[in-house]
């Protein structure tokens, strides 16, 4: 949606300086040399910046341009840690690239900022139709989808099998008592109190390892971070509070220490079980090699048997720039890309996205796809993860939820190292990110 | 003595006295114009990279902008000053007082180890040679020493090796919200402890030996001159690295990211590492930007605060 502009006469005159000095210090955006018959370049501005990532987009991008002499499109990578920056820094400037691939959590901060343009109905029909609706979902806003959902991760249990196994266990646990009996009987320390096996890997190392793996045991007792509406937070619930209480309880007793990297933890053999995404895969089978087979991956564990399954899903969408001056041409591209089927080896049809996520050990919102294509011999541990999408759900993503999810992160860590009780953590977080919400809509 | 009598010859003296009067006038203008034109690329460089930014920086302070589009600045008067202390934000506390006791950290613990370290290196030889391995740290990238003392504080890391080899318990300084702020404030300390150490061995260059001489001469002990003499002497330099330490360490912002990112919690949250994220993360560049005048009155405050006490003192910079 997009807000009513008012007069801007004072505010031009105010702002004419630094304009001029933001505009005269880049070159002028590149869209081709606009002489007749000559190609319209559009810029497609992602984070799939280096190895495998760049190289498996370049391809589609490739193919695009080989095959289409009228538009070519040209692509421009920085690391996910610039991305959101890079858009601000580029817009404001009015160097915008004319398609951008944004993290899902932005969609309503970049929509509030009139940086996303609405799918146009054919293309909203299409998204609406192709994906999950977790998917769908992650990549709207205020009721309108902005762009083709890419990437898309669900949450799920991660488990070392050796371990487990040494600790008396066949399978990995489905109820949180079984978890943390469990987290309790594989955890070992040495002499001195340094752990040596983490049973369950609570660890404040990102987004993900903190906020990731709590709001999945959140929706897999049935909790919402935020109200349906976006307007304010749903944590403080009897299921927000279970959660709370479940990590405090693993802290407590020392089968999860908060202050280890499970990234680097897990494939040492040093944490049983973690609650992470399902790209994270992709990066544990070469780091680990042969020791991969001791991975397992199963549903995040719910309160009690006979709970339903839930996750959550996070994900990324391409989209088209509002400043975009060719949009028909960049969503034309974006449909070729996410939409259109085309044949891969073994003769299977899938989009070229998916086989581009699954390329790269990932998934789409496209259920379908990535189901044919792991049946093709790809890794059994993406199958828990594929069965989510039916049952995942979105990240919040109104325009606060970057900065709700940082105070939420925040209040976390501050429960895990025993700042904050169970109460006084639920009470802040509501306090906090209410008001920032608020503000934000 | 006046003679009175002498004809008035009053109208030409003045006459031409104006006359050259108007005559350097006219070059003092002309003087003016040449030093304006020299000066001008500096001026502008100033205008362009400083005025300029700080106008902005005022104008969205009392705006509401998410960064993307210049004419989307709506203004909203004081909202984000009183945003910035209302209540559940954490501006206040913890991240304005971890800013304040992270800045105050920093200074007690380089002033200190610095005077140690320079008085120790006034008394060597090849002083150079000490000089520049205390001043190695200033010019190895934040990022380096950041990334170096957060390998050596994890828990199998080299402080906690020593910790252990001593028979104590690990400690997990930087997950700790216990220990992680006073863990990054020695690893800024020592970091910024080197250009402290060059300006006190220059200030003690200064200090005239007849000082010591006489002390000797009146059977002064060490404890008793580096007291008596060579501290308050010293005040100048002291006075210097405090105010530019204490300006830098409101200031921080790279090490933090890299060591902690504010973490754990709140706990090593600061005013710099706040501002970024409300301006680059969240895209509310207009409390971000009330965020830096409130800091920047801070600084201000403490900075003229540290003036008037030393100058109360007798001393100035």
């Amino acid at each position: 949606m997009t807000r009513p502009r008012r007069g801007l006469g004072r505010r031009h005159f105010a702002l004419a300086l630094p304009s001029a000095l933001l505009a005269s210090g880049c070159a002028g955006r590149h869209q081709g040399t606009g002489r007749p018959g000559d190609p319209i370049v559009l810029t497609l501005l992602t984070h799939y910046s280096s190895g495998v990532l760049r190289k498996a987009l370049q391809e589609p991008v490739d193919e695009w341009n080989a095959t289409h002499d009228r538009v070519k499109v040209r692509t421009e990578a920085v690391e996910f840690t610039d991305l959101l920056t890079t858009f601000m820094v580029r817009q404001a400037a009015g160097q915008g690239a004319d398609i951008i691939q944004p993290y899902c959590l932005w969609t309503g901060q970049l929509v509030r900022a009139g940086v996303l343009r609405p799918a146009p109905p054919e293309h909203a029909e299409e998204i609406r139709r192709g994906y999950s609706a977790a998917a769908v979902r992650a990549a709207s806003a205020a009721g309108g989808v902005y762009g083709y959902p890419t990437e898309v991760q669900t949450y799920a249990l991660y488990c070392n099998t050796r371990l487990l196994r040494a600790a008396g266990f066949g399978e990995p646990p489905r109820t949180w008592p079984e978890l943390e009996e469990a987290a309790a009987r594989t955890t070992r320390r040495d002499g001195y109190g340094n752990t040596l096996v983490q049973g369950f890997g609570l660890s404040v190392y990102d987004d993900s390892t903190t906020v990731g793996q709590t709001l999945a045991l959140l929706n897999a007792a049935g909790g919402r971070f935020v109200t349906a509406d976006g307007g304010r937070t749903a944590l403080d619930s009897p299921a927000g509070r279970a959660v709370f209480e479940l990590e405090h309880r693993l802290v407590a007793r020392g089968a999860s220490v908060p202050g280890v990297n499970v990234y680097q933890a897990f494939p040492s053999g040093q944490v049983a079980m973690v609650i992470s995404a399902g790209w994270w895969t992709g990066s544990l089978r070469p780091l680990m090699g042969a020791d991969y087979r001791e991975v397992g991956v199963a549903p995040v564990p719910v309160p009690a048997a006979g709970d339903r399954h839930a996750t959550l899903s996070t994900g990324f969408l391409l989209g088209v720039n509002a400043a975009c001056r060719h949009p028909d041409e960049a969503w034309e591209f974006l449909r070729w890309l996410n939409a259109d089927r085309t044949r891969v080896r073994g003769g299977a049809t899938v989009t070229r996205m998916s086989a581009l996520q699954a390329a790269v050990g990932s998934l789409t919102g496209r259920a379908d796809d990535i189901r044919t294509l792991l049946g093709r011999g790809g890794d059994p541990n993406l199958r828990p993860f594929l069965d989510a999408l039916a049952y995942a759900v979105p990240e919040p993503n109104g325009p606060g939820a970057q900065q709700a999810k940082t105070l939420l992160r925040a209040n976390i860590e501050a429960l895990w190292t025993g700042q904050q009780s169970v109460d006084q953590a639920l009470r802040s977080i509501r306090r906090q990110v209410d008001r920032e919400v608020a503000r934000s809509w | 003595m006046v003679n009175t009598l002498a004809p008035e010859t009053t109208a030409p003296a003045t006459r031409r006295p104006q006359r050259t009067a108007t005559g350097r006038d006219r070059a003092r203008r002309r003087q003016s114009a040449v030093a304006y034109l020299f000066l001008a690329p500096a001026l502008l460089f100033f205008a362009a990279f400083l005025v300029l930014p700080l106008g902005f920086a005022l104008l969205l302070s009392t705006s509401r902008w998410a960064g993307f589009d210049l004419s989307d600045i709506r203004p909203v008067g004081a909202a984000n000053f009183t945003g910035l202390f209302a209540d559940g934000s954490t501006f206040l506390a913890p991240v304005l007082t971890n800013t304040l006791l992270f800045a105050l950290g920093t200074v007690a613990l380089a002033l200190a180890g610095s005077v140690l370290v320079a008085t120790c290196i006034d008394k060597l030889r090849l002083q150079g040679l000490w000089r520049t391995l205390y001043f190695l740290p200033m010019v190895t990238t934040v990022v380096a020493v950041g990334n170096v003392w957060k390998y050596m504080y994890e828990p199998g890391g080299l402080v906690n090796g020593v910790l252990n080899a001593l028979g104590l318990g690990s400690v997990a300084f930087l997950q700790d919200p216990h220990t992680a702020l006073p863990a990054v404030v020695v690893v800024q300390a020592w970091a910024s402890a080197g250009s402290a150490v060059l300006v006190l061995t220059a200030g003690l260059k200064s200090v005239p030996g007849t000082y010591y001489e006489a002390a000797a001469l009146d059977g002064a002990g060490a404890v008793t001159v580096f007291w008596r003499i060579t501290l308050p002497l010293l005040r100048p330099s002291l006075l210097f690295v405090c105010v530019t330490q204490f300006l830098t360490g409101l200031q921080s912002f790279a090490l933090i990211t890299v060591m902690t990112k504010g973490g754990p919690g709140n706990a090593t949250a600061v005013a710099a590492l706040e501002m970024y994220r409300q301006a680059f993360s969240y895209g509310d560049w207009g409390t971000a930007s009330a965020a830096a005048f409130v800091l920047f009155v801070v600084v201000l405050v403490i900075t003229l605060g540290q003036l008037w006490l030393f100058r109360r003192r007798g001393e100035d910079t």
